[in-house]
């Protein structure tokens, strides 16, 4: 097994010659065993990331691998939520994970999906557009742990589910990953909703990966500070804001802070947030693609 | 069998919130020497938290040899940290004065502001 | 990787079933399952058409003419405008070949709306995609299984209404409306009819897969058939080469008619009829149609096949294009 679950170099993906690029000179690298969180605005590219990883896009340029080979050589080894949990509205549950069988016969594993299902304590026999939505999420999800994915692809697995339904499915999904090391890659708008579960974080923001790398690296590499208003120019400042004499930063530090600053780690929220308000700050990786920092 | 409370909000790092609530268990007596502790699917599957978060916390107890690791077994809590069960004299005089200090007028927030900060003189430099 | 190979390891026995249907063939049949019995459906209806027309509606139409003494040699003038009974025979001829005619612009709406349209537009391709199952094997499937299908039913027919066309030739030449060459009979009656679904099927996956929207799909499909069979059908007297006879007269299926002169050059689409000024003005000598005789019906038949099927691949690699195109 590669240790490398996804990798991209300068990944670009315009749609049609006429509109602008969906995501442009993307480059990262996601080791495998990890939670990774992809977050950023709505419409900044994420799904568009996560449907090249899936092998459903062709990019425009640039690479993207997944499990050390192509994504359409992974298809077996790797499973994909589509953010509307598409599926066959007329089949009924039980008919549903048959096909997850029928479509995956050297990986299937029933037990697992019928689990996931029984979980939510759903009926077979129902038909899947009788179905809600957080229900739907779930037969969705069993039909891409069934596989047994080695990569597991979810692209805003909860945005329609309710605080509850989201608890237990993300503790679902944990306990895969517990279980199997399944490489798990989730993108959402709402950052806290991720703040627990992942160990990897990809910030996309305007078709460009802001920030990359192990979460908590990301957090210990900033510093929330607050304090009298002062010269910051040692540091890369990502976001300042100054009220009256007290200024409050976002800053990656360059050097020992001076002065009599109170300072915190932020909160992946507060690195998210502010990095989204500040779109020329620079981006940092810290995944080892070192060709990135360009 | 222990069962992990996380909270987000505290600003304590998950893996701290598991490794303190360990040994707040092995302190109250609810966990002794050959229990086994909760697997990182069963912590991760009741929290949602990460599973890499969950190992982190039990090498961290492996470390300060309050556990160990049997391979394909699970995580068994080696040594008691029983200096002060629930049931101890401390507790009741805890208990006493908890009561005395709720008929004075003090709030919950005013009595646990209180307690830390005698902990944090007298326990100088342990971190919790 | 080790908890993955023990994991799949049980499960071989399912992927050997033998003898039931599984894998991708399986899906298809179960997502499609309502247009599988409305195929069922129709091909029964039509084949049911046929039969009567062919057994009881022939029959009661001959006793019929026998009882007004139309079949004797001797026929009086009731026997021109026919009776009830050979009318609701005729009638019966008509259905069957609509029904035969009108099966590939139902294949192509439903191909580019619900075969791929509306798979493209909710998003249940992706979700095929990324399974055990490539792009390509998907579009490979929604063809091969559908075309088996339409095939097998479409050749029933067709074998069915030769039949019947064959069977009857009194009725037909004396009290039935039909020629051989009449599009919906002509068609009826070879390889045509297959072609023809085939390519509805071909051009409606093909719509589908441009417009990624079922009802854009169902439309696009639709329409693209029907105006390929309404080109083909003004190009079909051209397929082969026609022959030519002096004079007028129903002979067949028509080419052209003009006249010629006195030295023998033609003058096509020029008809005097009884003008005389016209005749002497062009130097008319005689009127002569160019035709195809029953005789001609299988060159016909295969050159427009053949030239139906070629679309049929085009379209079909067009589709696989297209598809390798958008996906990795």
């Amino acid at each position: 097994m590669t240790d490398t679950a996804m990798e991209a170099a300068g990944l670009g993906k315009r749609f049609g010659r006429r509109k602008g690029w969906a995501l442009r000179a993307c480059t990262f690298r996601l080791p495998a065993g990890r939670v990774c969180a992809v977050v950023g605005p709505n419409g900044a590219g994420k799904s568009t990331l996560l449907a090249h990883a899936a092998g459903l896009l062709r990019p425009t340029e640039g690479t993207l691998t997944v499990l050390g080979t192509s994504p359409a050589a992974a298809r077996e080894r790797m499973a994909y939520v589509a953010q509307d949990k598409p599926l066959h509205p007329q089949l009924t549950v039980e008919d549903t994970l048959r096909l997850g069988r029928e479509l995956n016969p050297r990986r299937w594993d029933a037990a697992v999906a019928e689990r996931v299902v029984a979980d939510g304590a759903l009926d077979p026999d129902v038909k899947i557009h009788a179905l809600s939505g957080g229900q739907r999420t779930r037969v969705a999800l069993a039909l891409a742990l069934g596989k047994r994915p080695e990569l597991l692809l979810l692209d805003e697995p909860m945005a329609d589910l309710d605080p509850l339904a989201r608890h237990e499915l993300m503790g679902t999904l944990m306990a895969d990953a517990a279980e199997n090391g399944t490489t798990v890659v989730m993108s959402s708008h709402v950052v806290a909703e991720l703040e627990g579960s992942c160990d990897h974080v990809l910030l996309v923001g305007a078709g460009q990966v802001r920030l990359a790398g192990p979460l908590d690296d990301l957090l210990a590499a900033h510093t929330l500070i607050t304090g009298p208003a002062a010269d910051l120019d040692d540091h890369t400042v990502i976001e300042s804001r100054t009220t009256g004499r007290q200024t409050t930063a976002l800053i990656r530090p360059g050097g020992r802070l001076t002065g009599t600053w109170r300072s915190t780690t932020p909160t992946l929220e507060e690195l998210v947030l502010a990095h989204l308000r500040s779109p020329e700050a620079p981006p940092l990786h810290l995944d080892d693609t070192v060709e990135a920092a360009v | 069998m222990v069962e992990y409370r996380i909270d987000r909000r505290t600003g304590v790092a998950t893996y701290l919130q598991i490794v303190q609530q360990t040994k707040q268990a092995m302190r109250l007596g609810l966990l002794e020497p050959g229990d086994k502790l909760p697997t990182a699917r069963e912590v991760v599957e009741a929290t949602a938290i990460n599973p890499n978060t969950v190992l982190k916390a039990y090498r961290e107890l492996e470390r300060e040899g309050l556990v160990e690791a049997r391979r394909g077994l699970g995580t068994f809590v080696r040594k008691s940290l029983g200096a002060a069960p629930a049931d101890s004299p401390f507790g009741a005089e805890l208990g006493d004065w908890a009561v005395r200090a709720r008929e004075a007028g003090l709030e919950r927030d005013d009595v646990a502001a209180l307690f830390t900060s005698v902990l944090d003189t007298y326990f100088k430099g342990e971190q919790g | 990787m080790t908890t993955t190979t023990a994991l799949t390891a049980p499960e071989r026995p399912t992927a050997q079933r033998t003898g039931r249907l599984h894998g991708l063939t399986w899906t298809l049949l179960r997502v499609h399952r309502s247009a599988l019995w409305f195929w069922i459906l129709y091909l029964a209806v039509t084949a049911g058409v046929i039969l009567w027309t062919y057994g009881p509606g022939a029959d009661s139409a001959l006793a019929e003419l026998t009882r007004l003494g139309c079949r004797d040699g001797d026929p009086n003038l009731g026997c021109d405008t026919g009776s009830s009974r050979v009318s609701r025979w005729d009638t019966g001829m008509a259905l069957g070949s609509t029904l035969i005619t009108v099966a590939p612009l139902l294949i192509a709406a439903w191909a580019g709306g619900a075969l791929i349209g509306r798979e493209l537009e909710n998003g249940t391709a992706q979700l095929a995609w990324t399974q055990s199952v490539s792009p390509a094997r998907w579009l490979a499937a929604k063809l091969a299984v559908p075309a088996v299908l339409i095939i097998t039913g479409t050749l029933l027919l067709t074998v069915l209404h030769r039949m019947l066309w064959t069977s009857h030739l009194e009725l037909a030449r004396w009290y039935g409306s039909w020629s051989w060459y009449d599009s919906q009979i002509f068609e009826a009656n070879g390889t045509l009819a297959t072609a023809y679904a085939l390519l509805g099927l071909a051009l409606g996956v093909l719509a589908g897969m441009v417009a990624r929207h079922s009802l854009a799909g169902l439309g696009v499909g639709a329409v693209a058939i029907g105006i390929v069979v309404q080109q083909f059908q003004s190009l079909r007297p051209h397929l082969w080469p026609a022959e030519t006879r002096k004079g007028t007269g129903d002979l067949g299926m028509t080419v052209g008619t003009g006249s010629y002169t006195s030295t023998g050059a033609r003058l096509p689409g020029l008809l005097c009829g009884d003008r005389a000024a016209c005749v002497a003005r062009n130097d008319v000598a005689g009127v002569y149609r160019d035709y195809h005789a029953a005789s001609h019906f299988w060159p016909l038949q295969l050159m427009e096949t053949g030239l139906v099927l070629a679309l049929v691949a085009a379209a079909t690699a067009t589709a696989f294009w297209l598809l390798r195109r958008r996906t990795a």
